[in-house]
């Protein structure tokens, strides 16, 4: 909608208040810079960016199975639908609660977001902004997703949690065979239908009916986060 | 009409801490800039909206009612009965026929909105003015939502207050009408809005049809203005007025309407436009997210012209992105079983120490200064400051984290006490194995909410706390631009200084300051305005006189802030306060942690500061003192009360009410009254103004405790003027108490 429009408009008065603050200044110290100096800096970052034109969003190299396996540590592949971005995230942590699931923590290299799952299920989402605070997902006693509510706590604007309550069905679409980077994978495809809070949401799932492992997933991570992707590389 | 100015150099009572000051001019550039939904963060993936035609859940708002040249929901020139939503906080620039409005608008609560207009007027040619300004306040109150049937009903008074020049009062209605979508997408279908009216005051002036008592003329000469007209309010003639709105999608508007403004005085008594029609038309476009353009045809002979600027404090301009912290990982899965968890590493003040500078590397890594740590087998007390982020809960979160990653099984409770210029706010409590419990519960928040105790902070760290590594004597310094308006001037609305501003900061030990700012101007005008024509003691009306000056000492001084005792917080400071002002300063302030009442005192001897802001004093002297009562009314709302006396050597008191967001937007307004008459105050009777502020985090999306910062006052008079001493501290304290840790609680785990 227009986004060309406010473009210019936006290019052109970053680089004139740019211009005005050529003398941005400088600091040291244990205190909080003022005020004119952070907007100063923030400044510099914008233009900076759009000097450097726009960054191609999926920056990230791919990379063969061979190289990820490298590494030792379990991945997972993660996708933000809105923002067209893909990166591969490390198992940082993984625990138990004492709600039903293993927890498992996925971490960016540059370790500034993360994305949470309890068996697959994605329940947090930190770093990425409007983020997915906590969740109650509804699962099934042998794991997975099942029919029931699904509540979602959603960092809003007021530095406030906001609720999002829906109320879902889960479908049995039958098997289905997947390749993650070079394996196949046997799975049944899942799909869970969400509505609640005046819209919709589809969650899919493709779920290994012997060990319970999502192999793959598209997840919504509530209102501003949109759709994640998930695809777990190694194990 | 002398001398009006504003400043946010000597804000009253509340001064938003750390905001340095800004232009509302860099406000509204920024907020341009910003604004759009293709601001360049977006680019880096801060928000982008779902796809057009997504069926997902949205928080994102329909869009808002449009403005009207008055800046309220309107037609053209004519009001609506539409209320904005809740805490919408608007800018409006308007021009036709010679007029220009700029009007601030602050959705105050639900069913109450609130205005500040700027109104110039060329060619007026009257009463020895060409252009003539004007300020106003306008007050609109929502009688009736809008059901199926009924339409939603506004009452307003516009310029209640003042002259009256633009004063009128009215009832309208208006009902929406769905239409289909076209030429575009619409999130919520296409609309009519059908408005009717009727009007007072300016708005009967145009074929009334009837009139209710007598409207008594302004008497300029025997008025002062700055006071409600209530002997005006729905007086005299009245006419109906009225228009429509169609929005076929979310970008276009098309407005019709039938003014019942006659413009008399405009267009009879002086000829600043010729009126040929009632008749007023219009088209808009939504141009960013929050700024939108209209272009008008107006009384059958002018163009006229207006952009909107809609923001809203829940609806940040950039989402907020931060780093993620690092999990916690539960002892349970690292040190074996809670028997085998000792506490003999306590006896070794080089392991101990090893682990103060763990800790400290891990809060730096959160942007948050270790002021000390306290070690026993079982507990940990952590004192830390917060330059980074605007809720004390975040740091808190972050406190708690870096104990986590760091302490030896055995340490289970931890105390976080955040500290302000080393004086200890509060004491959140908070046990290890929650946290490892929590963070990934449904209901995580809520859940640590719950189990948190909080605090009287000890005033002083125990005997056994290993202060942080290399901290004090901590040394600061910074080099930024500023820009410091003027406004209000009758030959020139707004003046403007900038230049560049060192500060040096110097804390020998914890709770003393040593502090400086230096400013030099590189280019203003503000050396040009009025001077003063005021009968009382020139304590504020100078402010042409000091800004002769472009090599200043801004402030210079050294303060000490302490903890007397439970509940109590002390500072004392003394050197050159402000620009205005040196002396000697000296606060008291009671407030318990889970209270939402504070009583404090202060005390001020001070003299007037020469004109060059150095070093030297001028003759006056003045002991001012206040009592101050502080109110936490829930919602948001604050409410402050201070008695006493002020540097023209008045007395009375200030009323302040403040509503904040948790991200660190306020809008607020104080008057004071006291011994001082109308005719001794000058221009306006009594002092009073509107304050706002804009956090950096809610624009730019970086955790910051930074703001901007406006005071804005019809008049700058010398009647009610207190002393700007750096450092107050109730602000200080509220925001690490029950209520200000509870409204920011929500980013606890981020």
């Amino acid at each position: 909608m227009g986004e060309g429009l406010g473009m210019n408009g936006t290019r052109i008065w970053a680089l004139l208040l740019a211009a005005g603050l050529a003398l941005a200044g400088c600091s040291g110290g244990n205190e909080a810079a003022p005020m004119q100096l952070e907007i100063a800096r923030a400044t510099k970052g914008l233009v900076g960016q759009m000097v450097q034109g726009r960054k191609s969003a999926s920056g990230q190299a791919e990379l063969s199975r061979a190289q990820l396996e490298a590494i030792g540590m379990p991945i997972s592949e993660v996708s933000a639908e809105r923002r067209d971005l893909k990166a591969y995230l490390f198992l940082a942590e993984a625990h138990r609660d004492e709600t039903p699931g293993l927890i498992e923590v996925w971490m960016t290299g540059d370790q500034l977001a993360t994305v949470t799952t309890r068996d697959g299920l994605l329940i947090a989402t930190r770093g990425l902004g409007g983020d997915l605070l906590s969740s109650a997902v509804p699962q099934a006693p042998e794991g997975g997703p099942q029919s029931g509510a699904l509540e979602q706590r959603i960092h809003y604007g007021d530095n406030r949690e906001r609720g999002l309550a829906l109320s879902c069905e889960v479908a049995d679409l039958g098997p289905a065979s997947i390749e993650i980077l070079g394996n196949q994978h046997a799975t049944r495809h899942l799909r869970q239908s969400c509505e609640g809070a005046g819209g919709q949401v589809i969650n899919e799932y493709w779920r290994d009916p012997r060990d319970g492992t999502i192999w793959q997933s598209r997840q919504w991570a509530g209102p501003y986060v949109g759709y994640l992707g998930l695809r777990r590389v190694t194990k | 009409m002398t001398l009006p100015i504003l400043s946010q150099d000597h804000p009253t009572q509340k001064p938003p801490f750390r905001a340095g000051g800004a232009a509302l001019m860099l406000t509204l550039t920024l907020a341009a800039i910003l604004a759009g939904p293709s601001g360049a963060r977006a680019q880096s993936g801060a928000y982008l909206p779902p796809e057009v035609g997504s069926e997902e859940p949205s928080f994102t708002p329909l869009p808002a009612p449009s403005l009207n040249f008055y800046g309220v929901p309107g037609i053209i020139d004519m009001p609506s009965g539409e209320t904005m939503p809740d805490g919408q906080y608007t800018t409006t620039l308007a021009h036709f026929g010679g007029q220009t409005r700029l009007t601030l608008s602050f959705q105050a609560t639900p069913w109450m909105g609130i205005s500040f207009r700027y109104h110039g007027i060329a060619h007026y040619n009257l009463y020895g003015f060409n252009t003539y300004y004007d300020r106003n306040f306008d007050v609109r109150f929502r009688l009736l939502q809008e059901s199926q049937y009924l339409p939603q009903v506004t009452m307003g008074l516009q310029d209640f207050s003042g002259t009256g020049l633009f004063g009128a009062e009215y009832f309208v209605a208006s009902k929406t009408i769905r239409t289909p979508a076209v030429w575009g997408s619409a999130r919520d279908g296409g609309k009519l809005l059908v408005s009717g009216g009727i009007g007072w005051g300016r708005l009967g002036s145009y074929h009334n049809i009837g009139s209710f008592g007598n409207r008594p003329a302004y008497d300029g000469s025997a008025n002062f203005g700055g006071k409600p007209s209530y002997d005006q309010w729905f007086r005299g003639p009245y006419a109906l007025f009225g228009g429509l709105e169609w929005r076929p999608n979310d970008r276009l508007g098309f407005k019709v309407e039938y003014s019942s403004d006659a413009y008399t005085v405009e267009t009879q008594k002086t000829s600043v436009f010729d009126k040929k029609s009632p008749f007023n038309f219009g088209v808009e476009y939504q141009w960013t997210q929050s700024s939108r353009l209209g272009l008008y045809y107006m009384y059958g002979n002018e163009i006229g012209a207006s952009i909107q600027v809609q923001l809203n404090p829940r609806q940040p301009l950039t989402l907020l992105q931060q780093k993620a912290p690092m999990p916690i990982s539960p002892r349970s899965d690292w040190a074996g079983p809670p028997e085998a968890w000792t506490t003999d590493w306590v006896e070794s003040a080089d392991y101990r120490l090893g682990l103060r500078d763990l800790v400290a590397e891990e809060l730096k890594a959160s942007g948050l200064v270790l002021e000390s740590l306290e070690l026993t087998g079982t507990t940990a007390e952590l004192r830390y400051r917060n330059p980074r982020y605007t809720p004390q809960a975040a740091a808190v979160g972050r406190a708690a984290r870096a104990l986590a990653a760091s302490l030896p099984p055995s340490v289970e409770t931890f105390r976080l006490v955040p500290v302000s210029n080393g004086m200890a706010l509060s004491a959140v409590i908070l046990r290890r194995s929650d946290l490892e419990a929590l963070e990934y519960a449904p209901e995580a928040v809520a859940g640590l909410e719950a189990v948190m105790g909080l605090a009287d902070a000890a005033a002083a760290p125990g005997p056994e706390a290993m202060e942080g590594p290399d901290l004090y004597p901590d040394f600061s310094w910074s080099i930024s631009q500023y820009f410091a308006p003027s406004y209000f001037d009758p030959s020139r609305p707004v003046r403007l200084d900038v230049g560049a501003d060192l500060r040096l900061t110097y804390l020998p030990a914890p709770g003393w300051r040593i502090s400086t700012k230096l400013r030099q101007r590189v280019w203003g005008n503000v050396k040009d305005g009025r001077p003063s024509n005021s009968v009382l003691p020139h304590v504020r009306t100078d402010q042409n006189l000091y800004a002769q000056h472009g090599s200043t000492i801004e402030n210079l001084y050294v303060a000490r802030q302490w903890r007397p005792g439970r509940n109590f917080y002390a500072r004392v400071t003394a050197g050159y306060l402000e620009s205005m002002y040196g002396g000697l300063s000296a606060e008291l302030l009671w407030k318990p942690v889970g209270s939402w009442l504070g009583f404090g005192i202060e005390g001020n001897y001070v003299i007037q500061r020469d004109y060059d802001q150095l070093f030297d004093f001028r003759d006056y002297k003045v002991f001012t003192a206040h009592t101050s009562a502080y109110a936490d009314l829930g919602g948001g709302y604050e409410a402050q009360l201070d008695v006493g006396r002020y540097l023209a050597g008045d007395r009375g008191a200030t009323f302040s009410l403040d509503r904040t967001f948790a991200n660190g937007w306020s809008v607020g307004g104080f008057f004071t009254l006291t011994n001082v008459s109308s005719a001794d105050f000058g221009e306006g009777s009594f002092d009073k103004g509107i304050r706002f502020r804009i956090p950096l985090n809610w624009m730019l999306g970086t955790p910051s405790r930074s703001g901007m910062g406006l005071v804005i006052r019809p008049v700058q008079r010398d009647g009610g003027q207190r002393v700007d001493v750096p450092g107050r501290l109730y602000d200080q304290v509220r925001e690490a108490h029950l209520k200000g840790l509870e409204a920011g609680w929500a980013r606890v785990w981020e």
